[in-house]
């Protein structure tokens, strides 16, 4: 016994202690935290701050293990030695490896059984963006990015996919352990037509303090983050003072100047008026009928030396009207916007000391816009701490407030958009004489009561906004043991919101006295979080267990005032409530609250570097859902199994497969359950209350998404070929989706419900490829593709399909998958009308076009509609390319989106009032001027474009190319197309009968071109949203520190950049982007924001090329 | 918080908390704006009352489809009602429950005499579960007869003195400031109004229901009196509460007053009567026309406020606009549905919806957001007293169809402010000639409420009405398409009924039976309108 007792003591006592440092080779750097084991023992130390070390060794003959992340481990003996210091090595293998996963938990990324990606600092800032998620574009596998507009604007970001069919899709985001919710939901404005976007959460971060951006894509790798992250979560950590490093102060500075290139498609080529008058119809007087500006694009012809009496004609001695000459004004939108100028400002301070380790950064943004009087400013704030009070317990905190306000954001949509306006302004007007509008002794702010002025609306129409957002959170780590500690925080994010409006006298829509509106608005999120790990080595296997609990808590408040639409104020230019007369002041204010209660288990298992089991399990319980649904439980397992360590494959150093599986719960937001009555405003003196048009179902059951996803990593070649592929599938089950449509004979319009079956699928492949690696040249290549699918499998009884939206005859809607109908059950379909056409197949006018009688000799449209398209991407690809040389680095960044469609009522209102090209590309001149045999002939010779296919062109040049005689009360006009197709009716039997043709013959019925639009279709409006854009672009060069080694400047550097430049789009002709082909609104029913998809109207800004210059010192 | 707590909503009330005074108005306002919507609006131009020349093609030319007109918002009101009868039940508020009643028939009124069989006894269910969604359609008489059976209850409901209600606020109810009485005589006024909708079609039920209630007035009092007409004053402080062709809120000279014209048809039969209605409804022309016959060719001048035109002009217009021109000095309407109305009688604004200088806009009390004849008109003593007369003509009341005629013209000219004019108007051409002036008088009487003589046209075919060149159809349609939503959403009830709509020669393209120009049920076998 003694003998045993001796061997255990003997262990105990230190036969000599050794002391020494452990640095980077590479660098010299030192490594703190650097493992050192007793090797056959499970006795060791780390090294400290310095990377210096102390441990007793048994004996001189002790062999010391010096291990740490990303570097080759070493194996010392100890020899007799009491200093050893060490050089470790990176190891080559392990490039990047470590990664940030739920809950901040920091793990070897071959470790994990699914995909993360991380996208690091530099990467972020290398070209300044004004919202950190435009930097992603293009960089990350599986992530599609929208944003509406400049600076501040919200972004829209969805990953893998619109697998939810109820919200906007968004990420949870989670900033140092701060959830941030980046809901769509902040588009505001008061008065008629005058939605501004205010930007979502997101936008209030500095993407200058961000240190590394890591995204966790599938529910598998978010489980742990409960309800919110079933769209995936984004976690950012910001930066921090590196530890044991003096203290720096980093300086840098963006300016980017925006430069519009591009406009909209549209003709300068006539005047406004519907009938395009010619000499030839004025017996050559060259003096034509008055365009004083009430309506259309058809008028006539400019830059001919016609003359007419114009909206600003001088007045002769009689006060008649004199006759000027029209001319057309082609660059009237290019001379309406600006440079844009962006400039970004940026200090931080960092230091690290035994007691203390912090950093404070400050970032100042000013914006002005492309619209002119268009701005954003942000200035935020930021501190980070951490102190440890003993070895076991340090405190850390982080504080955020940001102040992002504007004096002016522009409108979207129709309206007050400034750019609208511009757009709308018939060729004829110069819009700089219309620049100074507040021309002296009068109040003519508009050149017509049909057009407004855009100049009136960017200055006059003025959207403010301010908000504050307060984020962080404090923290407090206790390590009672080296294998167990625990973690809990606090954690903040709040937000207090103006937004006014003030509108001064002169918009069409408000001609009361303009308009004012003041909107407050308070969010508030608090979490506080406890988390107990466990950590045991036994050998070869080792295993993390963690357990912990979450209260999460939510109110939102809002008190909002404004005048009815269109009442007005009662004094001009006064904007204050007590300015709106009572019996016309809106008034309202809400609170709502939620609370989700959670208690959560993590374990992670490893053997050996071989194979890892990651298991989490989660109960949540909410206050949205009805009591005995409102509790929910989802697990998830992972496992990942590196092949490359079990047997060596030539050229290989990593070789991964990795496969997982979770299922992720979800509630609905507050006060979904019940049938409620609001005050629908007075009628005199009685208070109008109404219920819901929406069904609640009261008794909802929470959302639950099943996701599978199975992997392989592949690294080569010394790590200079990297391949990552990754095949996922989610079953979302239970969806609670608002607002579908169920029979307005119900007594409901719609019905919030749990709605069916939504699977999706998807591929996600990255491949990256070092082509050259030299001392001094370096080439770097990253390839991403992304594939996604929706199917709706099944929808709950009594709903048929759910809706995303409606516009005009065409619809985009969801139906279930059904082989016999040919429904492919895809989510994003988009539906539209056809032409109508002859169905007689004995008819010889089979599949001729029917055309309306009389008046309306146009198309007419088939009852049903029928898929014209789908607003989703085939694939996306991303390119990032880096070339550097010594100090020298040159980036790109390309993003090419293929497949999908998108409607534009954009091009719908441009074709329609006649300043679209298109309604002049949609002619066709047969060269023929008269109705008759010939002219059916031609059109009998181009059936194919003209009957048989769906292409909507009209037949007849525009005056002056060969249009129609028309007779209009006394003048005759040559401006008359027409439609090929026959007018007729078809019998109870199927068998067609004719009443006309309307193929050229006399008695073809003649339109004005002007009205040649076919405004009943969506498809003629259709585009496809291919494109490839050049992302980012940037020249970065690095001073070399032998011309710094005399200053106090440790590192300085200059770059170059541009960004987001669209290189082609396959629909080129008409010009919008089709990035931006949604439309961000406020959806009815309390319901929150979300983007449409594949539809815009008036989301149009000119297409930019950016040039920025950035300059970054370091002290 | 308990998560309990947390989802109890603090910004809207439970149905638990809703008084029915709270919801009576929303009912009559939403009946009221659909009066006006569609009786002021297309109705009043197919019925040609008014024309439009500009976004004319729904309301002169019938240019409608199965996404036209949805009647979802008939629903949506119909289930506040049903909430407010449900309410007024559980407290037993009989004044309610009858003011309920008499809406749900006015508004389920509306749907069936608009779109034939249509969700009725299933309908509003919703909120009982999926299974409900997919109302069956009823037949269009078994909805004739739930109303006229709901209108026998409110009349009973509302048979008490006025004080021995509960809880009425009058300034809640925007129809009669809660005068019990009157709710009462709108109920049977109704009924009165449905069993003469029936009148051809089942001549035997309409005849015992329309001698019940002009038998005993006593137990079936009746609106008789102008002043007891169902009105709903607009109020003009906002856009939503102020007549819809007002110029306070819209002021776009192509906005909605300046689109629409006065109506050749009206204005003709008004000038042919010299009715003094036609000043209160129309503005003269701004510029009368003269023929200047002497005048060299091409003479177009304003002389002394009228514009002088040499005949060539004259001829030139008339040679391609296909109407003569109307050198009337004080009033000129817009011939139906005409190809190029905004350049009609020598109009210079070739702006669609503009002013016309020589072409009758409405009468400028009709650019206000309110005014003492801006108003919602549900039922009136006018009807009533028309349809008195034409029972008289079927000999189901006591009395000469010509005491009730003129009765109802005194009534009418009541109600629009020239019940002076009466004696000389109806010793004019007004006076009564046969069965036939009756219904001529009611269409007119019928101004910014026409839907009710579009009701009276397709059961009598009076006036004769004819289609213009322009016409999507060369008839007058009878109703409205079935909208492609509850097509889409309810597919199988709706192609039932459907199915049974009787199509006519006017069907066109429509694909199926469903089309304005098929037959309801109500029009099937009776040979009407045509």
């Amino acid at each position: 016994l003694s003998f045993v007792l001796f061997l255990l003591f003997s262990s105990y006592v230190s036969a000599q202690t050794v002391t020494g440092s452990v640095t980077a080779a590479a660098d010299g750097m030192p490594l703190p935290g650097v493992t050192i084991l007793i090797k056959g023992t499970t006795n060791g130390t780390s090294a400290d701050f310095d990377g210096n070390y102390k441990i007793d060794v048994p004996d001189e003959n002790s062999i010391l293990v010096f291990s740490y992340l990303g570097f080759e481990t070493q194996e010392i003996s100890v020899a007799g030695k009491t200093t050893i210091n060490v050089l470790l090595n990176e190891d080559a293998q392990a490039l990047d490896e470590v990664v940030v996963t739920a809950l901040g938990i920091k793990r070897e990324e071959k470790s994990l059984g699914y995909s993360v990606e991380n996208v690091a600092a530099e990467e972020l800032t290398r070209v300044a963006q004004e919202n950190v998620l435009n930097s992603l574009s293009g960089k990350v596998a599986g992530v599609t990015l929208n944003n509406t507009g400049g600076a501040g604007s919200s972004v829209s970001m969805v990953i893998r996919g619109a697998i939810s069919l109820s919200s906007d899709n968004q990420p949870l985001f989670v900033v140092d352990g701060v959830p941030i919710a980046n809901t769509l939901n902040n588009i505001g404005g008061f008065g008629d037509r005058n939605p501004v976007d205010y930007g979502n959460a997101i936008s209030d971060l500095d993407p200058q303090s961000i240190e590394n951006v890591s995204i966790l894509k599938g529910p598998s790798a978010a489980a742990l983050y409960g309800s919110r992250a079933g769209n995936g979560v984004v976690l950012i950590t910001t930066k921090r003072a590196k530890d044991k490093e003096k203290m720096k102060v980093s300086f840098s500075s963006n300016t980017v100047f925006d430069v519009p290139y591009r406009f909209l498609d549209s003709q300068s080529q006539f005047a406004n008026g519907y009938f395009s008058f010619s000499p030839r119809s004025e017996g050559g007087s060259y003096i034509l009928p008055d365009v004083i500006p009430a309506g259309g694009n058809g008028g006539p012809e400019l830059d001919k030396g016609y003359y007419a009496v114009q909206w600003n004609s001088p007045l002769d001695a009689n006060g008649v009207p004199i006759p000027t000459q029209l001319r057309s004004y082609p660059d009237n939108v290019r001379e309406f916007v600006q440079t844009g100028i962006t400039t970004t400002n940026s200090i931080s301070i960092s230091n690290s000391t035994e007691a203390l380790n912090y950093r404070v950064g400050v970032t100042a943004l000013d914006n002005t816009g492309i619209i002119p009087n268009s701005d954003f400013k942000r200035n935020s704030f930021s501190l980070t701490a951490s102190s440890k009070f003993s070895d076991k317990l340090e405190a850390s905190t982080n504080v955020n407030v940001v102040h992002g306000y504007a004096d002016n954001r522009p409108a979207s949509n129709r309206g007050t958009n400034p750019l609208q306006a511009a757009y709308s302004t018939p060729a004829n007007i110069n819009l700089l004489d219309v620049k100074d509008y507040k021309l002296p002794g009068t109040d003519i702010y508009n050149f017509s009561d049909f057009y407004e002025n855009p100049w009136f609306l960017a200055n006059e129409v003025n959207n403010s906004f301010s908000r504050f957002r307060v984020y962080g959170n404090f923290a407090l780590d206790w390590k009672i043991s080296p294998s167990f500690n625990i973690r809990s925080s606090y954690n903040l994010n709040s937000f207090n919101q103006t937004q006014e409006t003030k509108m001064a006298p002169g918009y069409l829509r408000e001609t009361n006295n303009g308009t004012y509106g003041i909107a407050k608005t308070d969010g508030l999120e608090t979490n506080i979080d406890i988390l107990a790990s466990y950590t045991k080595d036994l050998g070869d296997f080792d295993m993390t267990l963690s357990a912990g609990g979450n209260l999460m808590y939510q109110k939102n408040t809002g008190l909002i005032n404004s005048a009815a639409s269109g009442a007005g104020l009662i004094v001009p230019n006064l904007f204050t409530v007590d300015n709106i007369a009572p019996a016309t002041l809106n008034y309202s204010s809400y609170t709502t609250e939620r609370g989700i209660n959670s208690v959560y288990a993590l374990a992670n298992f490893g053997y050996k570097d071989l194979l890892y089991l990651d298991v989490t399990a989660r109960n949540d319980w909410s206050s949205t859902l009805p009591v005995d649904n409102r509790s929910y439980f989802y697990p998830s397992a992972s496992l990942s199994f590196l092949v490359s360590e079990l047997i060596s494959i030539p050229k290989v150093d990593l070789l991964k497969l990795r496969a997982g599986w979770a299922r992720v719960g979800n509630d609905t937001s507050p006060y979904q359950l019940g049938a409620f009555f609001n005050n629908n405003g007075q009628w005199d003196n009685a208070v109008l209350y109404s219920g819901q048009s929406g069904l609640n179902t009261p008794n909802l059951e929470p959302e639950e998404a099943t996701s599978q996803e199975i992997g392989i990593d592949l690294n080569m070649f010394s790590n200079r070929l990297r391949f990552e592929g990754t095949y996922y599938t989610v079953e979302n089950r239970n969806q609670i989706v608002p607002n579908i449509p169920i029979p307005g004979s119900s007594g409901y319009n719609s019905v919030s419900i749990n709605a069916g079956v939504l699977e999706s699928k998807g591929l996600e492949l990255s491949l990256g490829f070092t082509p050259i690696r030299t001392e001094n040249f370096n080439w770097d290549v990253n390839l991403n593709y992304t594939t996604n699918e929706s199917t709706i499998l099944e929808l709950s009884d009594g709903v048929d399909y759910i809706e995303f939206w409606s516009e005009n005859k065409s619809v985009s809607r969801g139906y279930i998958a059904n082989a016999a109908t040919g429904e492919d059950g895809l989510v994003g379909n988009i539906y539209s009308p056809l032409i109508k056409r002859v169905t007689d197949v004995n008819s010889p006018y089979y599949n001729y076009p029917l055309i309306g009688s009389g008046e309306d000799a146009e198309w007419l449209a088939q009852e049903e509609r029928v898929k014209v398209g789908n607003y989703n991407p085939d694939f996306v690809m991303g390119l990032q390319t880096t070339l550097s040389y010594k100090n020298l680095s040159l980036n790109l960044t390309f993003d090419w989106r293929s497949g999908g469609q998108y409607m534009s009522q954009t091009s719908r209102y441009m074709v329609e009032d006649g300043y679209g090209q298109q309604i002049l590309n949609n002619l066709v001149n047969p060269g023929i001027s008269e109705p008759g045999p010939e002219l059916k002939q031609w059109v009998l010779d181009n059936a194919d474009l003209l009957i048989y296919g769906e292409n909507f062109l009209s037949i007849g040049g525009p005056p002056g190319d060969g249009g129609f005689a028309q007779d209009l009360g006394g003048s005759v006009v040559y401006d008359g197309i027409f439609n090929a197709g026959v007018v007729g009716t078809h019998d109870a039997d199927g068998n067609f009968i004719l009443e006309n043709e309307n193929l050229g013959e006399v008695g073809t019925a003649f339109l004005p071109f002007s009205v040649a639009n076919p405004w009943e279709f969506g498809t003629p409006h259709m585009f496809d949203a291919d494109y490839v854009k050049l992302r980012e672009v940037s020249l970065s060069y690095d001073l070399p520190s032998k011309y710094l080694e005399r200053t106090a400047i440790d590192n300085l550097s200059v770059s170059l950049y541009s960004r987001n430049i669209m290189l082609w789009t396959k629909d080129s002709e008409f010009g919008i982007d089709p990035e931006r082909a949604f439309q961000a609104e406020t959806s009815s029913g309390n319901r929150g924001t979300q983007f449409k998809q594949g539809i815009e109207r008036y989301n149009v800004d000119p297409w930019l090329v950016p040039i920025g210059i950035k300059i970054g010192v370091t002290f | 918080h308990g998560l309990e707590e947390l989802n109890e909503n603090p910004n809207q009330i439970g149905s638990e908390n809703v008084d029915p005074n709270l919801l009576l108005p929303t009912v009559i306002n939403g009946a009221g704006k659909a009066v006006v919507g569609l009786g002021f609006g297309d109705i009043a131009g197919v019925m040609q009352h008014t024309q439009k020349d500009g976004w004319s093609s729904g309301h002169n030319a019938y240019d409608w489809s199965n996404d036209s007109h949805s009647w979802n918002s008939y629903y949506t009101l119909l289930t506040n009602n049903k909430n407010m009868i449900e309410k007024a039940e559980a407290d037993n508020l009989e004044f309610h429950r009858g003011a309920g009643l008499v809406m749900k028939s006015f508004l389920f009124g509306l749907i069936t005499d608009l779109w034939g069989d249509a969700p009725y006894s299933a309908a509003l269910r919703g909120n009982e579960g999926a299974e409900f969604f997919d109302a069956v359609f009823d037949d269009q008489r078994s909805i004739y007869e739930g109303i006229l059976l709901d209108l026998e209850t409110a009349n009973s409901l509302l048979s008490k003195d006025q004080g021995s209600y509960f809880s009425i606020q009058a300034n809640q109810d925007i129809l009669f400031g809660g005068d019990v009485a009157k709710w009462r005589k709108f109920a049977n006024s109704l009924a009165l109004r449905y069993y003469m909708r029936l009148s051809v079609k089942e001549p035997a039920w309409a005849e015992q229901g329309i001698r019940k209630l002009l038998s005993n007035p006593q137990l079936y009092p009746l609106i008789i009196d102008a002043a007891d007409d169902a009105n709903m004053a607009y109020v003009g402080n906002t856009s939503v509460d102020s007549w819809p062709t007002n110029t306070k809120f819209d002021a776009d000279s192509q906005g909605a007053y300046f689109r629409i014209k006065m109506g050749a048809t009206l204005v003709n039969e008004l000038q042919e009567l010299n009715d003094p209605r036609l000043g209160v409804w129309a503005n003269k022309i701004d510029i009368p026309l003269v023929l200047d016959a002497g005048a060299p060719d091409g003479t177009d001048e304003v002389i002394d406020g009228e514009r002088h035109v040499a005949q060539d002009i004259v001829d030139a217009y008339e040679d391609i606009v296909g109407f003569p021109v109307d050198y009337d000095k004080e009033y000129v309407g817009l011939p139906v549905a005409m190809t190029f109305g905004i350049a009609y009688n020598l109009s210079e604004n070739l702006n669609q919806g503009a002013l016309n200088l020589h072409v009758s806009q409405l009468n400028d009390i009709y650019k206000e957001a309110n005014g003492d004849l801006l108003q919602a008109r549900l039922i009136s003593a006018a009807e009533v007293n028309f349809i008195k007369a034409e029972a008289a003509t079927k000999g189901w009341v006591s009395g000469g169809a010509e005491g009730y005629y003129n009765e109802a013209i005194k009534q009418s000219l009541n109600a629009w402010g020239v019940g002076d004019a009466y004696s000389t108007y109806i010793a004019g051409p007004a006076a009564y000639t046969g069965p036939e002036d009756i219904l001529m008088q009611k269409w007119i009487a019928s101004w910014s409420a026409a839907a009710e003589s579009w009701f009276d046209y397709r059961r009598t075919g009076i006036p004769n009405l004819q289609a213009g060149a322009a016409s999507k159809r060369q008839a007058l349609p009878l109703r409205f398409y079935y909208h492609i939503d509850e097509i889409d959403n309810n597919k199988e009830n709706a192609d039932a009924a459907i199915g049974k709509l009787e199509t006519t020669d006017f069907k066109g393209d429509d694909a199926t039976n469903n089309s304005a120009w098929s037959k309801m049920w109500l029009l099937q076998g009776t040979n009407k309108p045509y």
